[in-house]
């Protein structure tokens, strides 16, 4: 194949036309977590105004409110849908369909949720980053807009993306052995988004278990880009931190060509 | 050309004791049995022929399909597809080959079928004219302009056949493996499905595996079928040889007015044969009878019927493929 981007932009053509045909789907689904951001503002609030003290472990209230916005517009952009989707084919045996083309099962699944990334980019992320960049340059009474610092929260919130893609793939194909895989979705959705930062930031979290967190993969996946942007990793922290995620990604890209091997081999296709 | 050579799938099944106190011991203590789906299966398909690939429900031909199309690795036993094994280098292999499952569907589902297309398109690398001259064909072929604006959910079963199998053929592929493409259809729509298989491989030369249940689509398409049963070859060679040896047999149904009446038929011992030529199954007022037309003909078997009791309904037919295979398998011809 010469050329993987001329491929498989036609997937992500047709993932941006599936995001259309599902918006108010996907609305819903929006509004709940702002929803959700607000009920988490309001009772962080409650707790900084029963403290005596301005600053919580570090966190100000602004912080705070920063950090609620920005983490839950990072899960929004790096959630993937890969685990359940290749689960489900390989569940009711629908990869047949995917196996008799010429593609690679991971760049298309990979460059179709593309397509709906970039749906989800142009209605949901900008609108939210001016909202949080308003809000932070009245509260602080300053512009603290750092475009380098952003475009470092990009880098960085483009591998917490495939990282979570690649860990998610690889959990999509234990399907392989398990054959279903929906209870262990649902738990393994509420431990990544605690050991992630998506629900407490991990500064909370006791000392010990932070610098494990921070060194394993789940900080990666969330906790590192809502760091950068919030100017809390700079300097060699954040390389750091990026090269760490970097590193993650290519041990789960690893991880999934390694599975797939294995599977491949004893393959058991479910149904007619 | 496909050569398949001594080919064995086994899978590894586990065995799960019955109840929920049966579901909750296999969690800690599985036992596994092997179960051989293909057992030893050898035959060949020259180029540019359609070859029937037949056998009942469970016989492995499903198996072998997802062998042939690179989809399962074989456990032992050899398969060459024009110069290629499948499951060594599957994204290049699939590249010659299209496939349809009619079970399935390859189409993008809340698309219109154009999106589809384009997509295929793009992942086999057609050339714009070539994709032209191809699409104009499949047209014509399979009406596809009626509906290829429409999403794919909102197409009938028969349209949606005719477009997964032009998704299936747009890159020109030179073996065409179709996995029971007339399933649930009408029997004006097969017709047309079978005279564009036909048609296609009339134009193309291109190598045609068709797996069915419908005698029919064997009998117009194909002229060689091959087929298995319990994963093992029973029969390899022409249609008419087959129908020679077992065209003889038909199927009779009944349905009586009393169900105590079908106590008064002694098919067997009326016409003094044994059940390997004749075989019937009683179940309430309803009766089928298979037999052989050498040993008791059709005139014969209405005339009993008809003398031994009163009938409110009688059909007779050609048998299917399943009898066809009871009988090969009951009778254990070698052919």
């Amino acid at each position: 194949m010469k050329n993987p981007f001329k491929t498989y932009s036609a997937f992500t053509k047709a993932g941006i036309q599936d995001a259309i045909a599902y918006r108010a789907n996907f609305l819903g689904f929006f509004i709940g977590e702002i929803f959700y951001c607000f009920v988490m503002f309001f009772i962080w609030k409650a707790v900084f105004n029963s403290s005596n003290s301005p600053t919580f472990m570090g966190f100000s209230m602004i912080d705070m409110t920063l950090y609620l916005f920005l983490t839950n517009i990072t899960v929004f952009l790096t959630d993937t849908d890969s685990s359940y989707a290749i689960g489900e084919e390989i569940r009711d045996g629908s990869i047949s369909m995917r196996l008799i083309k010429p593609i690679k099962i991971d760049l298309s699944l990979l460059f179709f949720e593309l397509g709906n990334k970039i749906i989800i980019i142009s209605m949901v992320f900008i609108p939210i980053i001016l909202g949080i960049e308003t809000y932070r340059t009245i509260a602080t009474g300053g512009i603290a807009f750092d475009i380098v610092q952003f475009l470092f929260f990009i880098l960085s919130i483009v591998l917490s993306y495939l990282l979570s893609f690649y860990l998610n793939l690889a959990f999509g194909y234990l399907a392989f052995f398990l054959m279903n895989l929906w209870g262990f979705n649902m738990l393994k959705g509420a431990i990544l988004r605690f050991l992630s930062g998506g629900a407490i930031p991990i500064a909370f979290l006791p000392i010990w278990l932070q610098g494990t967190l921070k060194i394993m993969p789940f900080a990666s996946l969330n906790y590192t880009p809502v760091m950068i942007y919030m100017g809390k990793y700079t300097g060699t922290d954040l390389i750091y931190y990026i090269g760490l995620q970097f590193v993650w990604v290519i041990a789960f890209i690893l991880l999934c060509k390694f599975i797939w091997h294995l599977a491949a081999k004893h393959l058991c296709v479910q149904g007619g | 050309m496909i050569q398949v050579n001594d080919l064995r799938k086994e899978f590894k099944k586990t065995i799960k004791s019955p109840g929920l106190m049966g579901s909750v011991k296999s969690l800690f203590n599985r036992k596994y049995e092997v179960v051989k789906a293909v057992d030893g299966v050898t035959f060949e398909v020259p180029e540019g022929e359609i070859l029937g690939f037949i056998g009942p429900n469970g016989a492995g031909k499903s198996t072998v399909i997802k062998m042939l199309t690179g989809i399962l690795t074989p456990t032992s036993g050899t398969l060459e597809i024009n110069g290629q094994i499948p499951y060594k280098d599957r994204k290049k292999y699939v590249k010659e080959i299209g496939v349809v499952f009619g079970q399935r569907t390859q189409l993008w589902w809340d698309l219109p079928l154009t999106e589809t297309f384009s997509v295929l398109k793009q992942i086999y690398q057609v050339e714009d004219t070539a994709y032209k001259k191809r699409f104009d064909f499949l047209n014509e072929v399979l009406d596809l302009n009626e509906f290829i604006k429409s999403p794919v959910r909102t197409l009938s079963l028969g349209q949606r056949m005719r477009a997964d199998i032009a998704a299936s053929m747009l890159h020109n592929p030179k073996v065409l493996f179709l996995d029971e493409p007339t399933i649930g259809l009408d029997v004006v729509v097969k017709d047309n499905i079978r005279k564009a298989i036909q048609e296609i491989n009339a134009t193309e030369k291109t190598t045609i595996i068709l797996t069915t249940h419908d005698l029919n689509d064997i009998e117009l398409l194909c002229k060689r079928i091959v087929m298995i049963d319990k994963g093992k070859l029973l029969y390899d060679g022409s249609l008419n040889k087959m129908k020679r040896n077992f065209g003889q047999a038909r199927e009779v149904n009944l349905t009586l007015f009393h169900s105590a009446d079908a106590e008064k038929f002694k098919f067997n011992e009326n016409f003094n044969i044994g059940q390997d030529d004749l075989h019937s199954t009683i179940d309430h007022k309803n009766i089928k009878i298979n037999f052989n037309t050498d040993k008791v003909t059709v005139s014969e078997m209405l005339n009993y019927i008809l003398k031994t009791s009163e009938v409110r309904d009688i059909a007779v037919k050609d048998v299917d493929i399943e009898e066809i295979i009871r009988r090969v398998y009951k009778s254990e011809v070698t052919l």
